[in-house]
């Protein structure tokens, strides 16, 4: 087994796990905002990618160079989602949250089918494709774009959250939502907006996928059974822990795929979680 | 109306005896109509899956999206049973009922420690992973599942083939079986215990009462329903593999059912099982060949409306106007009887 | 119940047909082009087509039932193998149908075929691969469509033959499947064969579950084990990330070559580009074939002008399929099912009456075609061409893979 293999299979894991993260990173700061868990994320990430794309072959505008544009449309969706949706079952139980999200979920894939048909699309030679090669390593370049993307989201969150005003109005609508009233903090405000930007992270994940990922109604599902995983792994509501357990789930992949099996690479991560919420019940960082 | 005649406590009696009836006879009306007498049996089986599921999400207040996996162990077992062992299926029953219901409560003790959405992701992992191991797993035919050998139609062999009314009895006895259980155990001390469980499981463990004890008998008897469930499917379809027993999907559905129709309570699973299927077949006859997916696109925005709307379900809106009518009416919920 | 009592024909009363299909849900596409190319099917049947050169298209219906036409009843099993044995009872008894097609999925064509003999009728399957479906000693059940275990055999016959023309270079070789059904049969098939083909040894196997995020660790493994070939059965989604995938680690064995249409699809070759070139997949139709025979051609330009978009492999097996059903109908001349089964038994078509490559449509006992025959496609300049085998080709393969660009 060689040096470099390994390095090979590191560095690979990383990048996806990168990918995982960013995802993971927009549902753990809807949850830690007000505690709703969006079973529609991959969905968002859907609609993300078909933006995406719809703007590469109509305008032939390039994944980067749209990017900017991505993230404004998701952030917009988050806030009509929120509003339409969330705001009326934000007080019902957490089953009723539950399938709310999960409705809007078979709602926009149905609603993807029809109007772009089941059909395959993908985004030829963007700017983020090929690879860099250093020392017989290959490292593709969508995934340098993820550990840059997804580094700098983390960093700007925490700047958000903890810098800044509109960040102490967050947390204080998400410790305590009437004491915030009192001192002048519009509750529902706050979450709309956590939402907008949740969806906003996803937006930029998306929109990095879309460089060498395949487009169709149902390419959500397979991210995000493995972000909601990271999201609980890291604690549900942690930044932090989110981008760690993304990583960690990038990682553990790759390298279970290759040394032990590839049909049953995700069981492993699947056993991680219950190992670690057996001895911590509220995952890696998750506040109780 | 009811209300001018029956005295409240009695209308609900008057009413099961009425639907009890139609369900009978229902069989007499569509003997010749096989897609609407599956469609019925269909309605059964769901009914009783949501049952089964309610004991544990409803009652017990534990959210499952996984229990599609106790349904599928329970399919599996009675397969197995079948074509590896030529077992009959009725002697195979108890087997395909115990494995499920094992399993379940050695998940249990880990998993119960767990609150709300930690809860409720370690039962979708715990699922998934075993369908992927179901998927390549070569005993139990991987992918490709295990076809039942074919027997004589009767009721010895599980097996109708030219009339398939029995079916509709078997599931009409099972649901009526498990539906009668839980009412008698919602009014039972394990049913109250269940309940504190869900509302406020610190106030029992100050009573002394263990709240992983509780939860871990509602996980067996809600796996034993699931699994239950299962061996019906098996012998009613003869073939089992991974998707149609264990998919995700129908995890999903189980917990659809019992919430859309009113968790917790003795007839939201029944309910949501009789509104929701019958839905989701006629759409998929009316729309299919669109290949738009029209169906899902209705479906999809029923769910959100009546989750927006109807957040204890579509039986609290029943109970509530019927209520509103008798003033004192006894509500239809199990727990209020 | 039995619905066979003898129902006697009237001069043009419809003769009905069940046809299984998924029309909603994960491959409703599949469906929907599958259910195109029976519809085209039946269309040529009851009506006036002089200019075809096959059988019941010259005149309006079936000649054998008084120029009785086929009633098409279409029904969605969504994939499922529950719905679909629902649903062909549903056809048997409650439409009175006189056979059944289908059904795509080799899963829910068992189900449903066990229903369909259980009721006593006739089923063709134009599409579904399973080998083990014409293996139950069914009585009603006919398979045009070669079965994966036939299919697998091509993929070491071509092989065999680059070999004598490329100096034995090709001494390994690797599968990659995903874990459905539908991949573990091939996989199994081409296992059974090494022994048959001793020249070849097995490199490695690769499965993966359907809709995995990421293949990094699957191609790794492949770059691993360094075989001369690979074998791939993967659907559209996961061949356009293996393919790119492939690319970002230059692994680059001397062919690759697929099983099912999915690696020379539009999608994939839209999604590729120029990287979509030199993949060979073991097709069972191509239109290149209208270079033997105008039908072929005549055919295809039916199907583009009627569902604007390009005939492939699934409609024109499901084509076959009915045609083959048609035509036993057509000399059973009656709806009775056990006089169409004794007629589809008896079938002996000749190749020059079908679109597809084969010799022609008989049955063994079983049930199943004996004349089918392959052939590979290789995308060459962004095209798929009909390369192999010899006698079919009308372009020169190109092997091995030039390295990636």
């Amino acid at each position: 087994m060689s040096e470099q293999l390994i390095i090979q299979l590191l560095v690979s894991g990383l990048g996806m796990g990168f990918i995982f993260a960013l995802i993971a990173i927009g549902l753990t700061l809807i949850y830690g905002v007000m505690g709703v868990v969006n079973f529609a994320h991959g969905e968002f990430i859907m609609l993300g990618m078909y933006a995406t794309y719809l703007a590469y072959v109509t305008w032939g505008v390039d994944p980067v160079l749209s990017l900017p544009l991505v993230v404004a449309l998701m952030f917009c969706f988050g806030l009509v989602v929120y509003y339409v949706l969330i705001r009326r079952v934000l007080q019902g139980s957490m089953q009723s949250q539950i399938f709310a999200t999960f409705g809007l979920m078979v709602f926009l894939q149905a609603a993807a089918q029809f109007v772009m048909g089941a059909d395959y699309f993908a985004v030829r030679n963007s700017w983020l494709s090929g690879v860099v090669k250093l020392d017989g390593v290959v490292l593709p370049v969508p995934h340098i774009a993820a550990v840059v993307g997804a580094s700098l989201a983390t960093v700007l969150l925490y700047l958000l959250v903890f810098r800044t005003s509109v960040g102490r109005q967050l947390r204080a609508a998400s410790q305590d939502a009437q004491a915030a009233a009192t001192l002048g903090i519009n509750g529902s405000l706050m979450y709309a907006f956590a939402w907008g930007i949740g969806a906003a992270c996803v937006g930029v994940a998306a929109s990095l996928l879309a460089n060498f990922y395949y487009i169709f109604p149902r390419v959500g599902a397979v991210f995000v059974l493995l972000a909601y995983v990271a999201v609980a792994l890291g604690g549900f509501g942690s930044i932090h822990g989110a981008l760690l357990a993304g990583v960690l789930i990038g990682l553990m992949q790759v390298v279970i795929g290759f040394f032990v099996s590839s049909e049953l690479k995700y069981v492993p991560v699947y056993l991680l979680y219950l190992a670690v919420v057996l001895v911590r019940p509220r995952g890696l960082f998750g506040r109780s | 109306m009811i209300q001018t005649t029956s005295s409240p406590s009695r209308a609900p009696l008057v009413a099961l005896v009425v639907v009890g009836a139609i369900l009978l006879l229902l069989p007499l009306v569509i003997a010749d109509r096989p897609f609407e007498l599956r469609m019925a049996t269909l309605v059964l089986l769901f009914a009783t899956m949501g049952q089964g599921w309610n004991v544990l999400g409803g009652y017990g207040g534990q959210i499952s999206i996984g229990h599609g996996l106790y349904f599928g162990l329970g399919a599996y077992t009675s397969a197995v049973l079948s074509v590896k062992f030529g077992v009959n299926p009725w002697l195979g029953l108890p087997l395909a009922i115990l494995v499920p219901t094992l399993y379940a409560v050695a998940i249990g003790i880990p998993c119960f420690r767990l609150r709300g959405h930690y809860f409720v992701i370690a039962t979708l992992v715990v699922a998934e992973s075993m369908f992927q191991v179901f998927t390549v797993w070569d005993w139990v035919g991987a992918a490709i599942g295990l076809e039942l050998p074919v027997r004589p139609d009767g009721w010895l062999n599980f097996q109708f083939h030219r009339d398939k009314t029995p079916y509709y009895y078997l599931a009409l006895g099972l649901l009526a079986v498990v539906t009668f259980g839980i009412w008698r155990m919602g009014q039972s001390r394990l049913g109250f215990l269940l309940r504190a469980v869900r509302d406020d499981e610190e106030a029992l463990r100050s009573l002394g009462f263990s709240p992983q004890v509780y939860k871990s008998i509602a996980m067996a008897i809600s796996a034993a329903i699931l699994g239950a469930a299962g061996v019906f499917h098996t012998q009613y379809v003869l073939f089992v593999d991974p998707f149609s027993v264990l998919g995700l999907h129908l995890s999903v559905l189980v917990a659809l059912f019992a919430i859309l129709g009113g968790a917790g309570t003795l007839f939201g699973p029944i309910l949501g099982a009789a509104i929701l299927v019958p839905l989701s077949e006629y759409s998929r006859v009316a729309f299919s060949g669109s290949g738009r997916n029209v169906d899902l696109l209705i479906y999809g925005f029923l769910i959100m409306v009546i989750a927006v709307y109807r957040p204890d379900g579509v039986i609290g809106w029943l109970s509530r106007s019927a209520g509103s009518r008798r003033r004192a009416g006894a509500s239809m919920k199990g727990q209020g009887q | 119940m039995l619905p066979l009592a003898g129902r006697q024909a009237f001069a043009a009363e419809p003769v009905k047909v069940g046809a299984l299909y998924p029309l909603s849900g994960q491959v409703a596409k599949s469906g929907e082009d599958t259910l195109n190319g029976i519809r085209l099917a039946v269309d040529i049947i009851n009506k006036k087509y002089p200019d075809l050169k096959m059988p019941l298209a010259a005149d309006e219906g079936l000649p054998g039932l008084g120029g009785a036409p086929i009633e098409l009843i279409a029904a969605d099993h969504q994939g499922s193998p529950e719905t679909g044995a629902a649903e062909a009872e549903r056809l048997i008894v409650q439409r009175k149908v006189a056979a059944l097609v289908g059904a795509f999925h080799s899963s829910v064509a068992a189900t449903s075929s066990q229903v369909a003999e259980r009721l006593q009728t006739p089923y063709v399957s134009g599409e579904s691969e399973a080998t083990p479906l014409t293996e139950r000693g069914y009585r009603w059940f006919f398979r045009t469509t070669p079965s994966s275990r036939t299919q697998a055999r091509d993929f070491f016959t071509f092989l065999r033959d680059i070999n004598k023309t490329h100096n034995n270079s090709v001494k390994s070789i690797a599968v990659v499947h995903e874990s459905t059904l539908w991949g573990q049969e091939f996989t199994k098939s081409v296992d059974g064969y090494f022994g048959e083909f001793a020249e070849f040894k097995k490199s490695i196997v690769v499965g993966y579950q359907q809709g995995t995020a990421d293949v990094t660790s699957e191609v790794q493994k492949l770059i691993a084990a360094k075989p001369d070939a690979v074998f791939h059965a993967s659907y559209d989604a996961e061949a356009i990330l293996f393919a790119r995938t492939y690319k970002q680690y230059g692994f680059n064995p001397q062919g690759i070559l697929a099983i099912g249409a999915s690696f020379g699809s539009n999608a994939f070759r839209d999604a590729l580009g120029a990287d979509a070139n030199y993949f060979f997949v073991r097709e069972h139709w191509s239109r290149d074939l209208a270079d033997r025979n105008p039908l072929v051609g005549q055919i295809a330009k039916m199907y583009r002008d009627r569902y604007g978009k390009d005939m492939d492999g699934t409609p024109a097996r499901a084509f076959t399929a009915m045609m083959v059903l048609a035509d036993a109908i057509n000399r059973a001349k009656s709806t009775d099912h056990e006089k169409i089964r004794e007629a589809l038994a008896a079938t002996d078509i000749k190749g020059d009456a079908l679109i597809m490559p084969w010799e022609g449509v008989k049955f063994d006992k079983t049930g199943q075609n004996v004349l089918t025959r392959g052939i590979f496609v290789q995308t060459l300049d962004g095209t798929p061409k009909m390369v192999w085998p010899a006698d079919f080709a009308v372009a020169k393969l190109v092997w091995p893979r030039p390295a990636w660009r």
